[in-house]
C-alpha cells in the first residue's frame, strides 16, 4: 500500500514537471511592428551683421553660397523618410528689408525645389515658416534627389541705414523634423 | 532583423522552458549528490556516487523580468506595435532584464576518503551558459520614437546598454569535511576553461537634443562605452568564410576551447552547515569567486568621446570669403573625429557571477530508523538520535544572492521537505525574486537501488502556459550511488 502511494507520487510528480502547456503563439505578428521614429536636427544657420550687409554696397546679393548636403540622399534615409517639416526662423533686427532664397539641387546642380522668404526691416518679430513634405506636402522626392543646398541672401533695402537696436543682425534658421520608418 | 528577433526572443525568453542560477530545490537537498555543487559544505551521506555522463545534471532556465512572449505573440488581435508600445516601451525599465542559464554536468564522481571516511571528496566536469541582458529602455525609445517632437529635451541615457554573456567549461575539484558532529565545511577549486565570452556593462554617456544657441535645435552627444569581446571572433570568423568545412571547424574550435585551448580563469567554492541544535541546521555557501582572464582572440569595440552639433553654421563677416562647399562633410567628419570609434584587442577579466546561499532548516516529525545506517562511511553513526536523517520532515528558508552587472540579484525561499525513507524524498518551494512572486517549485529524489533520479522543477504555475511565464526552470539527472561496499 504504502509502495503504491509512492509510485503514485513519483509518477504525478514527473508528470506534473513534464507537462506544460503553451498558449498558441503567433510569432508572425512581428511583420506588423511599425518602427516610426520622429527624428529632429537643426541643418543650417546663417548670420551676418548689418555692417557687413552695408559693407557689401552696391551688391544687393551680399551672401550666396552652395553646400553639399547629402543627409536626405543618403540610401538609407531616402528609403525609409515617411513625412516631415522642415522650419525655417528669421529674425531680422537690420533696418533692412531682405530675401533669403534656399535651393534644393540636385548632382547636376539642377533646382528641384526653392524656397524664398521676405522678411522686413526691424522691427518684424520672429518669422517661421513650416513646409511640409510627404502626403499633403511636397513630395519627398525633393529631399530624396537633393546633393546640394544653395543659399542666397539679398538686401531689398538700402546699403547706408543704420538700426536702432545694439547688435542689428539676419538671423536664419532651420531644423528638419522627419518621421522615418525603420521597419 | 526578423533573425535576429527571433534569435533575441527564443534564447532569451523562449529559453523560459528551462532553469535559473537559483538552485533553490537543489539547495540543501543533500540526498542528491549535486548538491555538493550549490554547497560544497552540505552533509554528505554517501560513499561514492559518479553521475551518468552526460545526463548527471542538467538544468536550464530563462528569466524575463519584463515582458513575456505570451504578451507580445499571443494571438490576441491586439495589434502587436500596439502591444510593443504598451507592455514594452512603457512597461519595461532599466532594471529590467532577459536571462538565461544553462549547466550540462559532463562528468562527477564523489567518494570518500579510505583513510578519512569524515572526508568527501568530489570532482568533475561541467558546461555553462550564461547571459543576461538588461532592457537598454532609452536606447529603445530612442529607437521606437526618435529624438523629435516630445522627445525634444530628454536625455537618452546610453548607459542603459549593460549586457553579459559566457560559455565556459567547467573543471572542479572538492573536499568536504565533517569537522564535528555538528559541523561540515567544504571547499571546490574550479579551473575556467573559455569557450566565448563577451560584456558591455561599463558604459555612460548621453544623446539629447535640445533648443539650440544658435540654430532652432543642438544635438549633443557624449558616450563612453565599450563592447568586450573573447572567443567570438574566431567562431565569427569562422561562419563569415562559410567554406564547406564550417561545421568541422566549428566543433574543433569548440573542442580546442573546451579542453583549455582558450581563454583560462580560476575560482573556488566554499560552504558549511553547521548543526545548531539536533534539529536545527544553518548552511551557507559562497559560489564561483573567480575570474577569467581574457588574452586570446580577444577583440574590443569602443565609442568615447563627446560633441555637439547645431547643423552647418555661417556666421558673417567671419565667413564672407568662405568659398568651401563642403560645409556638410566637414560637420561629418568633425562629429566623427569627436566620437573616435575603434576596435582593439587589450586583454581583459571578466569575473564570474558570485552567487551566495544560506539557508535555515528545521527537522521534525517521528523519529525512524536512519535510512543511511549502512552507510559504511562512518559519517552518520551518531548516538543520541542526533542525525538529521532520523527526522522525516524538514521545513525552512534559504536566501540566494547573486552579482549581477547592475548589483546583487535576490530571492527569498520557503521550503518544505518530506522524505519517504530513502527511497522518495519531496521538496517544495515557494520563492519571490524579480522574476515573480508566485514560483512555486516541487522537487522529487527516487533512489532505487543503487540508481538514483532526481527532477526539480520550478514556478510550476507558470506551466499551465508557459509562453506567459516570467521564470520557468527544470533540473534532472541520474547517478549511481553507494551507501556501502557494495
Amino acid at each position: 500500500m504504502k509502495r503504491s502511494f509512492y509510485l503514485l507520487l513519483c509518477i504525478t510528480a514527473v508528470l506534473l514537471l513534464s507537462q506544460s502547456c503553451t498558449e498558441p503563439q503567433d510569432f508572425s505578428q512581428f511583420d506588423d511592428l511599425r518602427i516610426t521614429p520622429t527624428l529632429a536636427t537643426g541643418l543650417f544657420y546663417m548670420e551676418s551683421d548689418e555692417a557687413t550687409i552695408n559693407d557689401s554696397g552696391s551688391l544687393s546679393t551680399f551672401y550666396i553660397q552652395t553646400v553639399n548636403f547629402d543627409a536626405f540622399n543618403e540610401q538609407y534615409v531616402a528609403e525609409h523618410l515617411i513625412e516631415g517639416t522642415i522650419t525655417y526662423e528669421i529674425v531680422n533686427t537690420t533696418s533692412k528689408q531682405l530675401r533669403i532664397t534656399l535651393e534644393f539641387l540636385d548632382e547636376g546642380g539642377n533646382t528641384l525645389d526653392a524656397e524664398q522668404f521676405d522678411v522686413q526691416a526691424d522691427p518684424s518679430g520672429t518669422n517661421i515658416w513650416e513646409v511640409a513634405y510627404g502626403p499633403g506636402g511636397k513630395s519627398l522626392d525633393i529631399l530624396a534627389n537633393t546633393s546640394s543646398l544653395r543659399i542666397t541672401v539679398t538686401n531689398l533695402g538700402d546699403t547706408t541705414s543704420v538700426s536702432a537696436q545694439s547688435e542689428p543682425k539676419i538671423k536664419f534658421r532651420s531644423a528638419a523634423e522627419f518621421l522615418f520608418r525603420l521597419k | 532583423m526578423r533573425i535576429r528577433f527571433y534569435f533575441l526572443f527564443f534564447t532569451l525568453l523562449g529559453g523560459s522552458v528551462l532553469f535559473a542560477q537559483n538552485k533553490e530545490l537543489l539547495y540543501d537537498f543533500y540526498e542528491i549528490p549535486q548538491s555538493l555543487m550549490v554547497n560544497p559544505g552540505v552533509k554528505t551521506s554517501e560513499k561514492w556516487h559518479v553521475g551518468i555522463p552526460v545526463i548527471s545534471g542538467l538544468s536550464f532556465q530563462g528569466a524575463t523580468s519584463g515582458v513575456t512572449v505570451n504578451d507580445l505573440f499571443a494571438n490576441d488581435g491586439i495589434d502587436f506595435t500596439t502591444k510593443v508600445q504598451e507592455r514594452v516601451l512603457d512597461a519595461m525599465t532599466r532594471k529590467d532584464d532577459f536571462s538565461t542559464t544553462n549547466q550540462i554536468e559532463g562528468i562527477t564522481v564523489g567518494f570518500r576518503g579510505k583513510n578519512r571516511p569524515d572526508d568527501y571528496y568530489s570532482f568533475g566536469m561541467y558546461g555553462e551558459t550564461d547571459v543576461i541582458v538588461y532592457w537598454p529602455r532609452d536606447l529603445a525609445l530612442l529607437a521606437f520614437e526618435g529624438n523629435g517632437g516630445d522627445n525634444i529635451g530628454r536625455s537618452f541615457d546610453l548607459g542603459d546598454l549593460n549586457l553579459r554573456g559566457e560559455m565556459i567549461n567547467v573543471f572542479h575539484f572538492g573536499v568536504n569535511r565533517k569537522m564535528s558532529e555538528s559541523l561540515t565545511v567544504g571547499a571546490r577549486a574550479k579551473l575556467y576553461s573559455s569557450i566565448f565570452q563577451f560584456q558591455s556593462i561599463k558604459n555612460s554617456g548621453s544623446f539629447v537634443t535640445t533648443e539650440g544657441q544658435d540654430n532652432i535645435y543642438m544635438t549633443s552627444i557624449a558616450a563612453d562605452m565599450q563592447f568586450q569581446t573573447a572567443g567570438v571572433r574566431g567562431f565569427y570568423d569562422i561562419l563569415e568564410e562559410d567554406t564547406g568545412t564550417t561545421k568541422k571547424d566549428i566543433k574543433s574550435l569548440f573542442a580546442e576551447r573546451v579542453l583549455f585551448g582558450g581563454n583560462l580563469g580560476l575560482g573556488f567554492d566554499a560552504g558549511f552547515s553547521y548543526q545548531l541544535t539536533p534539529q536545527t541546521t544553518v548552511t551557507g555557501s559562497v559560489l564561483d569567486v573567480g575570474f577569467i582572464y581574457n588574452n586570446k582572440d580577444v577583440w574590443n569595440y569602443t565609442l568615447n568621446g563627446s560633441t555637439s552639433t547645431e547643423g552647418i553654421l555661417v556666421y558673417l563677416p567671419e565667413d564672407i570669403d568662405d568659398l568651401d562647399n563642403d560645409l556638410w562633410q566637414e560637420l561629418v567628419d568633425d562629429i566623427d573625429a569627436a566620437l573616435p570609434h575603434g576596435e582593439n584587442q587589450k586583454s581583459y577579466i571578466s569575473f564570474r557571477p558570485v552567487k551566495a546561499y544560506g539557508s535555515i532548516r528545521y527537522d521534525f516529525g517521528e523519529a525512524g530508523g536512519n535510512p543511511f545506517d549502512n552507510c559504511g562511511c562512518g559519517v552518520n553513526d551518531q548516538g543520541g538520535g542526533s542525525n538529521r536523517d532520523y527526522y522525516p520532515n524538514s521545513v525552512g528558508g534559504q536566501l540566494f544572492m547573486m552579482k549581477r552587472p547592475r548589483g546583487v540579484q535576490a530571492a527569498l525561499t520557503g521550503f518544505y521537505q518530506r522524505r519517504f525513507g530513502r527511497v522518495l524524498a519531496l521538496k517544495t518551494t515557494y520563492t519571490i525574486d524579480k522574476y515573480s512572486f508566485s514560483n512555486i517549485g516541487l522537487g522529487l529524489n527516487l533512489q532505487a537501488g543503487p540508481v538514483n533520479f532526481y527532477i526539480l522543477g520550478d514556478n510550476l504555475l507558470g506551466y499551465s502556459n508557459i509562453a506567459d511565464s516570467h521564470y520557468a526552470s527544470l533540473q534532472f539527472g541520474i547517478n549511481i550511488i553507494s551507501w556501502n561496499d557494495n
